[in-house]
């Protein structure tokens, strides 16, 4: 029983790690693909590691370290991304030719208008 | 038990190979820090799975490490790229 949750869990993260990475493949410009590393880090490895904690015990060497590390990517990861993606845009890489929005030129535009 | 730990840290480096593609063909830094950043995530649990798969308890520190210090990598280029630094 506790091995088909174990695997259940590790296939779902499994399947949202391998999405992930063919939409960081894929998609158009560098602020899509932010979007998709952090939606992988999220719901690709919380899975899997909550599937170490069922299949290990929360209290046991390796549950503990698992739980620990999903703490610590949850914290970490956003962190990173925003970073990421600010520094991304004050380098100036362009944007995807089809994006509809810009909301921080606009503000900018508004701010130096009159 | 054991099998399935092993299968999940393979499945989880052979996505880390799917990224190694953009790390490779990224049009500009940013992409590869994005994908080396995701990267690292996989290695963490891929290094977790495999000492849980054989027993060894000091490559849980490495896997705590990875997943506690890889995230200082992009905040340090992030900060590279924005005061123009490269």
């Amino acid at each position: 029983m506790t091995e088909i949750v174990v695997i259940v869990l590790a296939a779902v993260g499994w399947a949202f790690s391998l999405s992930g990475a063919v939409g960081i493949l894929r998609m158009p410009d560098v602020y899509t693909r932010i979007q998709c590393s952090s939606k992988m880090i999220t719901m690709g490895a919380l899975p899997v590691l909550i599937a170490l904690v069922v299949g290990e015990g929360a209290i046991s060497v390796f549950g503990s370290r698992a739980l620990l590390v999903a703490v610590l990517l949850l914290v970490v990861n956003p962190v990173a991304s925003h970073a990421l993606a600010r520094a991304a845009y004050k380098t100036g890489v362009p944007m995807w030719p089809g994006a509809v929005a810009d909301q921080v030129a606009d503000r900018m535009r508004r701010r130096s208008g009159p | 038990m054991k099998g399935v730990y092993l299968a999940v840290a393979i499945a989880e480096v052979a996505v880390m190979a799917l990224l190694l593609i953009r790390v490779a063909a990224g049009p500009t830094i940013s992409d590869r820090v994005v994908a080396l950043n995701a990267m690292s995530t996989q290695a963490a649990i891929a290094v977790l799975f495999f000492a849980a798969y054989a027993d060894r308890t000091i490559y849980c520190d490495v896997a705590l490490w990875l997943s506690s210090f890889s995230y200082l990598g992009a905040i340090v280029w992030s900060r590279y790229l924005e005061r123009e630094l490269l």
